[in-house]
């Protein structure tokens, strides 16, 4: 996930819960007349409020010649529309004692507004402006180009995992657009157009393919008053946004992917291709995924890296619109090969297809569960970035209060069955990253 | 184009609620060990921040030592072998960890209040009876030696590093916490043990609790479980502070295959107990600690030389700095230093009018509540309180101190504790393309990253 401004330095959330008397009929919502629906949860703990927009859109609607294109996009939001120019959205944001962020990812583009509740007025104001009339002026364009290849070397220098990632889904995926990362190519990123943000702006930014979510120290009347005043006259954009269509084939073969980089020990990466979030199979890779993973009690901590084979193991399971994938992550200990890696990782996933899990590694990750929902919404912007996320990914935000039910059924089962489902050697891509071995 | 349009459009806002310390109670047991309970009813959960006097300050010469010896309580106790420990902890989802930062070892923990039960005795038995399994902490070692090895090819994680040990030196401010390949391999477990002994005491000790329990009983229960923790024999002191750079270095740090290049600017800051932290924070937040700050404003939407660049205070008991940190692409290494080394002289030649004071005031006065809104939250605050030994003014008088600022003390505060000169820079990438212009900073001297330590 691609934020438009990392604020390092402020160490923040971890922990505990507001979710006992949290219900589902907390959450009020309505539609306005241009089709934008807004959910709104009252909570007068502290005198904050929040707005959180989420826009159907993400780099699974690119295509080559414009990869990246949704994120630079969500840059290019912060710079200036008809009544606030250039800078100014900042500007008046933080003068009312506001702050903001965004993120983009594969299947959506979020924009998050965090203030004192009084500011609420000035903040739909804002947000008016720049989703109904964005300027995006060349100028600005060309040193916001910048600042996204800036974002897009920093995280390569940085993290030999990025590199990896990039070298996985572009071999992982054939003909479906998560096979480049949200950043995009970097011969993309120094060459977008502005007609290309212009098409962005027309065929994607319209109310009715956006949700948005309001969580803390308002009311319910005031938020739809001012919906009304200052959302509700921003017109439909005609057509609807095209559909993705592309789907990625089966995979009929193991793929291998290479990639030399100077570190001091190899990571290996194998990924299975698995479905999206609204398919039944969902809620049982994702357990099996805490199974493996989930702290030092964990399956492939345990395997790997207590036994020193590797110094850090990881699997990675996402809610996703399209099928995504499911993958393991290690790094190789020190004198460690990448073979021997890679073998013990499979024998790992050899395990859970022959013997599957045992009832107490099923029990341990539901409690676990129960834990992150608790954690999760224990700020009102965990709040609303959980329920809009559901309401996007599941269809329904009352999918988050069902969701510990859903875990719930899912039996031992289960998890063997789905481990044997998608864990086939045909269904799999596997990425070595290490020193130039030649 | 500098519009003052939205001045007029907006009211000023108005912040009715001013965010106040909960109530909480303090007590102090015969063996010296301090609980500071919060009770917080909202939610069935349990919040919990020991904090110790046992950082990487008292490292010595074995830099890492204090962490890998907070980092081994967890490899089991008397009663809970580690995987036990491991097992039990993660089968109710609860979250127990310890690590050390410079000045203070930590515990922290969060579980549901039905497990506490479960919970509470082995909190106890990791800080009382930790067994130092030796294989444990062989297999953590080379585990470490793995993650330091690689935290090299992260520049961005091993900048602060170079920058501490650059300004501090060999004092104990200037202790990578989390050691070097070179001085991890030579610690020993006697030497965690021993380090252990001498600064794991309940005297100095500060255990916060915060969430759904009665005072009372919390009083009782703790009293009971911690009351056979010996009382250590003396308070140990860290040593003192000893003079810091004020001639203009830089320090640049080789990497060769890099295409960006990490940057610091430092200089001296100020210590915790400042009485102008508000001020301090107002000041630092127009200058590069919001999204319209001046840093951010010239760095990354004027220029598009970075993605990200920010000011801070790194503030510590005895003293502190601050720093200016960002990167950007190799080529214009030498102009985002240029510029942002205007950006500060702005303080003195600009300053700071009504309106942008005003536009600040509200920003960190806005921000603020959010920063205590959970449980976990405020046992943290709680427990950096008595680390430092502020008390509840720093939070309860926040918003006044906000309201008192003027242009003048702002001036003054700028003036005080605003560095213009003497910088200290740290760059970490690929030199060869700018040592020559980097010698106008100041006295240049180089590394090569694989040089073992910062």
């Amino acid at each position: 996930m691609l934020k438009r401004f990392c604020m390092w330095g402020l160490a923040f959330w971890l922990s505990v819960p507001a979710f006992a008397q949290l219900k589902a009929e907390d959450v009020q919502s309505f539609t306005l007349k241009n089709g934008m629906k807004i959910f709104v949860l009252e909570d007068h703990s502290i005198p904050n409020a929040n707005m959180y927009l989420f826009w159907n859109v993400g780099s699974r609607n690119e295509k080559q010649g414009i990869t990246g294109l949704s994120h630079f996009f969500e840059h290019m939001m912060f710079n200036g529309a008809k009544k606030y120019g250039p800078k100014q959205f900042d500007q008046v944001m933080e003068f009312n004692g506001g702050q903001n962020n965004a993120y983009t990812s594969q299947d959506m583009t979020v924009y998050t507004d965090f203030f004192p509740a009084t500011a609420l007025e000035s903040i739909f104001d804002l947000e008016a402006d720049r989703i109904r009339d964005l300027a995006l002026d060349p100028k600005m364009i060309e040193s916001e180009r910048g600042v996204v290849h800036s974002e897009y070397t920093t995280g390569l220098e940085n993290s030999p995992e990025e590199e990896l990632d990039q070298a996985m889904l572009s071999v992982a995926f054939s003909q479906h657009p998560y096979m480049w990362s949200v950043i995009g190519y970097e011969s993309d990123i120094l060459n977008w157009k502005r007609e290309d943000l212009v098409n962005y702006f027309k065929t994607y930014y319209a109310p009715n393919n956006a949700i948005t979510f309001i969580v803390g120290d308002v009311k319910l009347a005031d938020v739809k008053r001012l919906a009304e005043q200052y959302f509700e006259p921003i017109p439909v954009l005609a057509p609807a946004p095209p559909v993705v269509h592309n789907k990625e084939p089966e995979q009929k073969g193991e793929r291998r992917v290479m990639v030399n980089r100077d570190v001091p020990s190899p990571y290996v990466q194998i990924a299975y291709h698995t479905p999206e979030a609204r398919h039944p199979d969902y809620y049982a890779l994702d357990l099996l995924s805490a199974i493996l993973s989930r702290g030092q009690s964990s399956r492939l901590y345990k395997a790997l890296v207590d036994t020193q084979i590797a110094s850090e193991a990881y699997t990675s399971f996402a809610p996703s619109i399209d099928p995504y994938l499911f993958s393991f992550t290690a790094q190789a200990s020190d004198g460690k090969t990448a073979d021997t890696l890679e073998a013990a990782l499979l024998a790992e996933v050899d395990k859970v297809v022959k013997t599957g899990v045992t009832e107490a590694e099923l029990e341990k990750v539901k409690n676990q569960k129960v834990m992150d929902f608790y954690r999760s919404i224990q700020t009102n912007n965990g709040k609303a970035n959980t329920l809009g996320r559901y309401e996007r990914y599941f269809g329904d935000y009352r999918k988050f209060f069902t969701a510990s039910e859903d875990y719930r059924n899912v039996t031992v089962a289960d998890i063997q069955r789905v481990a044997k489902t998608y864990f086939k050697k045909s269904n799999r891509t596997i990425g070595v990253l290490q020193k130039e071995t030649e | 184009m500098k519009k003052i349009l939205f001045f007029l459009l907006l009211a000023l806002p108005g912040f009715s609620q001013n965010f106040k310390l909960p109530r909480y109670e303090k007590l102090v047991l015969p063996n010296g060990l301090t609980l500071l309970l919060m009770e917080q009813h909202e939610v069935p959960v349990l919040a919990v921040s020991v904090g110790l006097p046992a950082g990487a300050v008292y490292d010595g010469a074995q830099y890492g030592l204090a962490n890998l010896t907070a980092e081994s309580l967890k490899f089991g106790t008397k009663s809970f072998p580690k995987a036990l420990l491991d097992e039990k902890l993660d089968f109710l989802g609860a979250q127990l960890s310890t690590y050390a930062t410079l000045e203070t070892a930590l515990l922290t923990s969060s579980f549901a209040v039905k497990d506490q039960e479960t919970v509470w005795p082995m909190i106890k038995e990791v800080l009382v009876n930790p067994a130092f399994d030796a294989s444990e902490f062989e297999k953590r070692k080379s585990r470490l030696l793995v993650e330091l090895k690689q935290a090299k090819q992260r520049p961005s994680a091993v900048l602060g590093e170079y920058f501490n040990h650059f300004y501090y030196g060999n004092q104990p401010y200037g202790s990578p916490a989390d050691g070097t390949p070179e001085s991890i391999g030579g610690i020993t477990l006697d030497q965690v043990k021993n380090f252990y002994r001498t600064h794991y005491q309940p005297n100095g000790t500060v255990v916060s609790v915060v969430g759904d329990f009665n005072t009372a009983a919390m009083k009782a229960k703790l009293t009971t479980l911690f009351k056979d923790w010996k009382k250590g024999t003396a308070a140990t002191q860290p040593p003192a502070l000893k003079a810091v750079p004020n001639q203009s270095r830089v320090l640049l740090v080789n990497k060769e295959n890099a295409t960006e290049t990490q940057i610091i600017i430092g200089q001296k800051g100020v210590p915790m107990n400042n009485p102008d932290y508000v001020g301090i924070e107002v000041v630092n937040t127009v200058l590069g600690a919001r999204f319209t700050s001046w840093l951010v404003d010239e760095l990354r939407v004027n220029h598009g030389y970075t993605y990200g660049v920010r000011s801070s205070f790194d503030m510590k008991k005895a003293g502190g700095t601050f720093v200016i940190r960002t990167f950007t692409p190799t080529k214009t290494t030498i102009p985002a230093i240029d510029l942002a080394l205007e950006v500060i002289g702005r303080l003195y030649t600009k300053g700071i009018d009504e309106k942008l004071l005003a536009s600040a005031k509200n920003y960190v006065k806005g921000q603020f509540p959010p920063r205590f809104e959970t449980p976990a939250q405020l046992a943290s605050l709680l427990t950096t309180m008595f680390t430092y030994g502020l008390n509840d003014s720093y939070i309860n008088d926040f918003q006044a101190k906000v309201d008192a600022l003027n242009v003048d003390s702002v001036k003054r505060i700028i003036q005080t504790y605003f560095p213009k000169d003497h910088f200290q820079l740290v760059l970490i990438g690929k030199t060869a393309e700018y040592r020559e212009a980097a010698k106008k900073y100041g006295e240049v001297s180089e590394k090569q990253i694989e040089t073992p330590g910062y």
